[in-house]
């Protein structure tokens, strides 16, 4: 008896799908499209077929910048992966204990910060670990290491390192939430069970509640790849859009945007930019791909 | 040894009022004790601090001599199923089976015979290499229990097993754990809260209420001598008809009762501890009812409502008085809606119960048919 | 995953407390020195999570030399000052920036949540040619960035002439925010029980009014989970904002803090107050709906 007619679907399915294809789809075919252009200086747009992609990808004007944004985004992809989900299982897994007192107080405590502006963060850590501030230092100096303390977000060396490890302080929350939310889907029964056989507590997380989490573990990982792959404000609040000192945290987003919008000598190009922006996507895509193809894998685990 | 000896075992909640309250329970090597009872009366929680998976709050458990307060459950000997059968999602049913063992660090030789040993039993041999998501639920059930009998435990645990499966499963199953065990000779602590599959699964049966322990003993015993008022209105389908009335007379033939409509029924019960006057509550059961007149005490009434079984057909009557009970009749015999009838009650099929719901020694328990009848379902 | 009530229990006991059931697992498993160890964890991250913010409160109120002089020292009455607030509110207009961040906000919000929610519904009520091709392109939404598309977002808003209007901002949040709503309002529109829309049908009511009447307001309890995943996004982007809108009468506290950084930079009682007026609502908000935030966090967090 569901019988509903052609413009009763279409009105129900036509703002949505009006407004994504308008602002994100198409946008993002046209993008595609526009990466095989060039113009000149009258705004003449021509087609040039890749020649945009091989300036980007081997010209060395430009590909040492590209190549460097791309690099350090595999850094940052990796710290994350390396801090901010184990982190984040570590948090949630002591959420889901059982019996925990006041497990709402942390779990509320402890989200906040994903929750804040990342211009806001960007800023206080600046001061934190500012030299003339000092209270970085202080608070090295709390556990003993003040010799440690250096300017790390003025040094080539650190620069990423240490905009990477902001970026995982602030975003521990979303792996926390999500693989909380998994763990609590395990049936109670059958964690009793195992506690009923003796597994120890250790057991029964690494064997029981590891395994039927795998798939949000996947989800975490994808989310967090493109997330990175995306990454643009925090660097761009801390350290404007050159993404110094001298493009050591430099990232494809912020890559994308000068390329894009120009900055200061460098002259803005839609078609280069469109050209970055496909890359991009290419790189996204692929990683998006490999999550599909092992998912069917995983996917055939847990189904109770 | 697996006797298990329960002392004054109490249970509280921070500081809440006794969740059970002071139980005595002995369960001898070998028996299968049932612990029935409504929702929220306690037998679950009993179980699982049989288990280890509460605290015990006070008072003493030993299972075979020892004792296991603080023992944590893998070291008490025992092994649970449970209601929704709890097997870990991810593992096939060799390891779902292997899991405790491997914990507890047997070979692989060992754990692998007794695999295939319980396997064997169930009939699960062909499933060893499947997830629980591909089993049905009576196969799922039978890798819980085989679960629990590769562990040799000394004491066996079933919460609520059945109450998942379909009504035909149920029966079925119900067998194949009777069967089990004698097989296993085991030690067996049920809980259910079904008043039939505890008179046909147990040798004890131990019926709680609100926390505490109404009474203890084998099927027959609950059915012809129920203790008092919960007991005798839980055991027994179906419910126990009750009339509450004075006490008229006592002596030796037993106990005069008028009920509502000044009918007087004789009650052929021990006589100790009433006196006239007493506030009383009589039952009867719809099996120890005849049709007809026969030679016992004569009741009249309309016929409301017939419900037919086949063989029997339980009759709902309105007596002379207003009282409305259950009988049972013969399913041979038609009864129509609305139709008089007389029915006939022997003295000794009567349960007396005082004014605190306890009940009085009935001198001639007898009729053991109807109890039989009744265990046979 | 299925996450409904699937945290299974044995037969429930009706004078069992729920809240109680279960005490100490953690004992058993971790020993009663464990318990101590999980809470010095836990202790100890909150505190790395909430210094800095707690930071930028206390100092936000200090006078420029005690924020240099004793950065982690509480405001006494000598170096308590509203200073930067005041400057903050008279210099720039920040209020309005508040403004501007709330309306697109919420208008994304609204659009998202009524436009997801008729998508979401069609999808996964009716069976129509092409129904999992547009699943599938709709999803692909979630895990592709909008941002990539941003030159020819950007010509599409200059040549709609919506350039610097806040109608852009919210245009393209909804696009943003309309693939994980409309999985987010399918997966709980599969939950609700068929009857209650046979029922309606047998009632004669037409398609679009069982859409409108019977299942518009069963969604109260997923608005939760789809404005955590859209609004905490929006509010706090920066990138659109600052490509599409980032005139003085269009700009969102995030832009406006940035801007406000970097023209103020060392005067950083004004700098830290500025942060902290966006920082305030933003966790006067969350004490309030926390409850309500995490819940529609976890439940939604599906697949």
């Amino acid at each position: 008896m569901k019988t509903i007619r052609a413009w009763q679907l279409a009105v129900l399915l036509a703002p949505a799908v009006l407004i994504y294809a308008l602002f994100s789809a198409l946008p993002l075919l046209d993008t595609l499209r526009l990466g095989f252009y060039t113009a000149n200086d009258a705004g003449v747009r021509s087609f040039v077929g890749l020649d945009n992609y091989r300036t980007i990808l081997f010209d060395p004007d430009w590909s040492a910048a590209f190549w460097n944004a791309m690099w350090n985004n595999v850094k940052f992809f990796c710290i994350h992966m390396a801090l901010q989900n184990p982190i984040g299982l570590l948090l949630a897994s002591l959420f889901s204990l059982k019996g925990l007192r006041g497990a709402r107080t942390y779990r509320t405590l402890i989200f906040l910060p994903t929750l804040l502006s990342v211009v806001i963060i960007g800023f206080i850590w600046q001061l934190i670990l500012s030299p003339l501030w000092g209270v970085g230092e202080k608070l090295l100096g709390l556990v003993g290491l003040a010799d440690w303390f250096a300017p790390w977000l003025g040094q080539e060396s650190t620069a990423l390192l240490t905009l990477s490890l902001i970026s995982v302080w602030q975003y521990v929350g979303i792996p926390m939430m999500l693989i909380y939310a998994a763990l609590l889907a395990v049936p109670e029964e059958v964690l009793e069970a195992a506690h009923a056989e003796g597994a120890s507590g250790l057991r029964i997380f690494w064997q029981i509640k590891l395994p039927l989490i795998y798939p949000t573990l996947g989800l975490v990982t994808i989310l967090t790849f493109v997330a990175n792959f995306n990454a643009f404000d925090l660097i761009y609040s801390v350290k404007g859009a050159l993404a110094g000192p001298n493009y050591a945290s430099d990232l494809l987003g912020t890559y994308f945007y000068r390329t894009f919008f120009g900055y200061q000598a460098q002259i803005g190009s839609p078609t280069m930019g469109a050209a970055v922006a496909t890359l991009m996507f290419l790189v996204i895509l692929a990683g998006v791909g490999a999550y599909f193809v092992m998912v069917q894998r995983r996917l055939t685990r847990y189904a109770l | 040894m697996a006797h298990v000896n329960i002392k004054q075992l109490r249970k509280t909640y921070d500081g809440r009022a006794d969740v059970l309250a002071g139980l005595n329970l002995d369960i001898r090597d070998g028996e299968f004790c049932v612990l029935v009872g409504p929702s929220g009366c306690g037998k679950s929680t009993l179980l699982r601090m049989l288990c280890g998976l509460e605290e015990i709050s006070g008072g003493e458990l030993a299972i075979g001599g020892e004792v296991v307060n603080h023992l944590p459950p893998a070291e008490r000997g025992i092994a649970m199923v449970f209601q929704s059968y709890a097997l870990y999602p991810h593992m096939n049913v060799y390891k779902n089976m292997a899991f405790g063992l491997k914990v507890a660090g047997n070979s692989k030789s060992d754990i692998d015979a007794r695999i295939r040993h319980a396997a064997s039993i169930l009939k699960i041999d062909h499933l060893l290499q499947r997830l629980p998501r591909e089993l049905s639920g009576g196969q799922r059930q039978r890798v819980a229990i085989g679960r629990a009998i590769v562990r040799q435990p000394r004491l066996f645990l079933f919460d609520e097993p059945l109450s998942n499966l379909d009504a035909a499963l149920r029966v079925q199953t119900r067998l194949e754990i009777a069967k089990l065990h004698r097989q296993l000779a085991a030690t067996i602590v049920y809980v259910t809260h079904d008043q039939v599959e505890a008179m046909t699964l147990g040798d004890k049966i131990v019926v709680m209420h609100e926390g505490r322990i109404q009474q203890a003993g084998t099927p027959l015993e609950l059915y012809q001598q129920p203790q008092n008022l919960f007991v005798a209105g839980f055991i027994g389908s179906p419910k126990m008809n009750f009339f509450p009335g004075v006490v008229t007379r006592c002596d030796d033939s037993g106990v005069q009762v008028e009920i509502a409509g000044g009918l007087r029924l004789l009650a052929d019960v021990d006589p100790q501890g009433v006196s006239p006057g007493a506030a009383v509550t009589l039952g009867l059961r719809a099996e120890q009812i005849r049709e007809g007149l026969g030679d016992g005490q004569p009741l009249r009434g309309v016929v409301n409502l017939v419900e037919h079984l086949g063989e029997a057909n339980f009759l709902y009557v309105t007596l002379e008085g207003g009282h409305d009970i259950v009988v049972r009749g013969d399913g041979n015999r038609s009864v129509h809606i609305g139709e008089l009838i007389a029915l006939s009650v022997q003295s000794h099929a009567f349960h007396l119960f005082d004014a605190q719901g306890q009940a009085l020694r009935r001198r001639n328990p007898g009729n053991l048919q109807a109890a039989r009848r009744l265990a046979e379902d | 995953m299925q996450l409904s009530s699937s945290v299974g229990t044995s037969s429930t006991s009706a004078t069992i407390p729920t809240t109680m059931r279960k005490p100490s697992l953690i004992q058993r498993s971790f020993g009663s020195a464990g318990h101590l160890w999980v809470h010095a964890v836990l202790c100890l991250y909150a505190v790395i999570a909430l210094f800095p913010i707690a930071l930028i409160l206390i100092n936000s109120v200090k006078t420029r030399n005690a924020i240099f002089e004793g950065p982690m020292a509480l405001p006494t009455a000598e170096t308590l000052t509203f200073a930067g607030f005041q400057k903050v509110l008279a210099g720039t207009h920040f209020l309005l920036y508040f403004g501007n961040s709330l309306a697109v906000t919420l208008a994304a919000l609204l659009l998202i949540l009524l436009f997801g929610a008729m998508a979401a519904w069609a999808l996964t009520e009716y069976r129509f040619f092409g129904n999992r091709a547009l699943n599938f392109f709709i999803a692909i939404g979630i895990m592709i960035p909008i941002r990539l598309g941003t030159v020819s977002i950007l010509q599409l808003v200059v040549a709609l002439d919506l350039i610097n209007t806040r109608t852009a901002l919210v245009l393209v949040y909804t696009a943003q925010g309309l693939p994980l709503a409309v999985m987010i309002l399918s997966e709980f529109m599969r939950q609700i029980p068929g009857e209650l829309k046979d029922a309606a049908r047998c009632d004669g009511v037409g398609e679009l009014s069982i859409f409108f009447r019977v299942i518009l307001p069963l969604l109260r309890p997923a608005i939760a989970t789809v404005a955590v995943f859209t609004m905490i996004p929006a509010w706090n982007d920066l990138w659109f904002p600052l490509i599409l809108a980032p005139g003085e009468d269009t700009r969102t506290v995030t832009l406006g803090v940035q801007q406000f950084i970097g023209q103020y930079a060392t005067d950083w009682n004004s700098v830290l107050a500025a942060l902290s007026m966006a920082v305030i609502p933003v966790l006067i908000l969350y004490m309030a709906f926390s409850r309500q935030l995490i819940r529609g966090l976890t439940s939604g967090a599906v697949k």
